[in-house]
């Protein structure tokens, strides 16, 4: 079980990290191609645009594995332990069942997609695009469900594992 | 039932639950009460690959934090240090202006007082201020840039207010004109501050160097381009906001990997995972947000609040008094992202109904949040500097107070002087 978790945090860092470095090219390409030569390749602009989504979700699962998505936390902050605890189950399981059902509702959406053929951009079928939505709220419910039940036998944690090396000092967004 | 469920909502965003889930599921309430089928959700969150905008969003964020993790905050420091110190309260100004730059190009997010903090904080020291104006001073500067293109914020408001189809169109490149004057207003406020406060200090013999002044050039040749063809580019009219992007993302890899090798291969997947926490959070509210937008709107949610106030207020001074008190409250308890795409939508069409210009009430509503970054008793820059400089947070509120007091007489100039923001975009 820790094997896979282990895995699945390598393969999504490693996807990450690729979808990034081939948008600052491809971006940095296009602006030149559409200079110097008047014209870029067309699937250039929407496939950056899909990239975004991706990095943009992908992100997300990162921040929920890190307990870094943006919340008030007044609670954390100015209530005692107790009730801290309590929030905390309560508010990570609400998470983890809105994150599912998104989840559950863009699979019949991307199934949808699927069978009717649609085409994201030149040949490219949308569903495979779409595919990161499903995929990522499903992993957030889990995760969220996970870091739920924790909380509710260990006690609340403020800060996760700490994700592996960071050089970056780790601000909380409050 | 009706106030049941957005009762319980409220009450989970105060316990602490991640806002994305409580905006997305009052964007699913309201669906599925008018029984609109959930999939359009997806729809709604697949919306994010349609807006060209975006795009500007990682590559900016990325390019901030490589740049934060560098030693470009040194050499920024440096450099301005040899053109502006010599002035009273030069080295206050110094770090008033470093700072703004920073977080105008890192995107607001707290980076600026962890990246300068740890540099000012002990060189205003040396200088003989106080800890308190040292304190205060660097923790105000970490959301002073916010009006500066390419902020995020200002680009994230211009994306949201391209969403609801208004009589006058908001440009980003309108919005980043606008910035201009009132965030120079709030700069100049506090340099004047600053300068009054530095009158009891020993005259410091620092004089402008011109041997210093050109050595902190070649030190900094690589990243002094950058401000000039990203602001040039974009005010100029050369390139769009995504295009600035992509040419600061690259630029900014290339110099520090591949020619300074500040950052080296290892360290780089370690930044690129924590700039895109950031972007996640973010993009993660933007999605769900377009989903509750569109539901509102349908709804009329805006219209049914522009009733109600109008009703007890008809004037647009008092309007904007009330928005002024409103943000400042809304601004403690959320961040700048949560707040523009949550209350935005909401605001907008009412401020547009008072007469208000759109690009104005972004300005002001921007203006009205950063104060809201170190407002007490929650504001996430006193968290973050108290962590940062291992102080207790009521040291912090004590020590911004009086930048609090300066900035706030800016915004409500900001708020009722229509003109200083819209003079560069007419």
């Amino acid at each position: 079980m820790k094997k896979i978790a282990v895995w699945l945090h390598r393969i999504e860092d490693a996807v990450l990290v690729l979808i990034l470095l081939s948008m600052i090219l491809l971006a940095g390409y296009d602006i030149l191609a559409r200079t110097l030569f008047g014209g870029g390749e067309g699937w250039i602009p929407p496939l950056l645009r899909v990239m975004v989504l991706w990095l943009g979700l992908l992100g997300a699962l990162l921040a929920t594995r890190s307990r870094e998505h943006i919340a008030i936390d007044l609670i954390s902050k100015l209530g005692g332990p107790t009730l801290n605890r309590i929030a905390s189950v309560v508010t990570l399981l609400f998470a983890a069942v809105i994150c599912a059902l998104i989840g559950w509702y863009s699979g019949l959406y991307v199934e949808m997609a699927y069978e009717f053929e649609d085409i994201a951009f030149a040949e490219v079928p949308a569903w495979i695009m779409q595919l990161i939505i499903p995929f990522s709220f499903g992993l957030m419910a889990v995760r969220f469900f996970i870091q739920s039940i924790s909380a509710a036998i260990y006690g609340p944690e403020t800060e996760a594992t700490p994700a592996t090396d960071n050089v970056v000092a780790p601000e909380k967004v409050a | 039932m009706s106030i049941l469920i957005p009762a319980l909502l409220l009450l989970l965003a105060l316990a602490g639950a991640p806002l994305f889930a409580v905006i997305a599921a009052s964007a699913m309430w309201g669906f599925f009460q008018t029984e609109v089928d959930l999939q359009v959700m997806a729809v709604e969150i697949y919306r994010v690959a349609e807006m060209p905008v975006l795009i500007a969003i990682p590559l900016f964020t990325f390019a901030g934090y490589l740049m934060g993790e560098s030693k470009a905050p040194q050499r920024l420091v440096r450099i301005t240090d040899a053109f502006l110190g010599w002035m009273p309260g030069g080295l206050a100004i110094v770090a008033l202006a470093a700072c703004a730059l920073f977080t105008a190009f890192t995107g607001a997010s707290g980076v600026t007082i962890v990246a300068l903090g740890a540099l000012l904080v002990p060189a205003l020291q040396k200088a003989g201020y106080r800890e308190n104006f040292n304190l205060g001073l660097v923790t105000t500067s970490g959301s002073l840039g916010l009006l500066f293109a390419p902020s995020l914020p200002l680009i994230l408001y211009g994306v949201i207010a391209q969403q609801m189809s208004l009589e006058t169109p908001v440009s980003i490149d309108d919005l980043f004109l606008a910035g201009i004057l009132p965030g120079l207003l709030m700069l100049t406020a506090l340099s004047l501050y600053s300068a009054w406060q530095s009158r009891h200090l020993p005259k410091s013999n620092h004089k402008f160097d011109g041997k210093e002044a050109w050595a902190a050039i070649k030190d900094s040749a690589w990243e002094i381009p950058l401000p000039f063809v990203v602001l040039g580019g974009i005010y100029g009219g050369f390139f769009a906001v995504s295009e600035a992007a992509a040419i600061t993302a690259f630029y900014v890899l290339a110099v520090t990997v591949v020619i300074r090798r500040e950052i080296t291969f290892t360290q780089l997947p370690v930044v690129m995972r924590d700039s895109m926490k950031l972007v996640g959070a973010i993009l993660l509210i933007l999605a769900v947000s377009l989903a509750s937008t569109n539901y509102m709107i349908d709804a009329g949610v805006p219209e049914a609040v522009f009733e109600t106030i109008q009703a007890h207020v008809s004037d647009g001074f008092t309007f904007l008094l009330l928005l002024t008190i409103f943000l400042l409250i809304l601004g403690m308890m959320l961040d700048i992202f949560s707040a523009i795409v949550i209350m935005i939508p909401i605001i907008l069409p009412i401020a547009v109904q008072y007469g208000i210009h759109p690009i104005h009430l972004g300005i002001l509503f921007l203006a009205n949040m950063q104060l809201g970054y170190f407002t007490p008793p929650v504001g996430m820059n006193l968290f973050i500097a108290s962590f940062r400089f291992n102080k207790p947070v009521m040291t912090l509120y004590r020590a911004t107070l009086p930048f609090f007091f300066i900035l706030l007489a800016t915004v409500l100039i900001i708020t009722y002087w229509p003109g200083l923001s819209l003079l560069l975009v007419e």
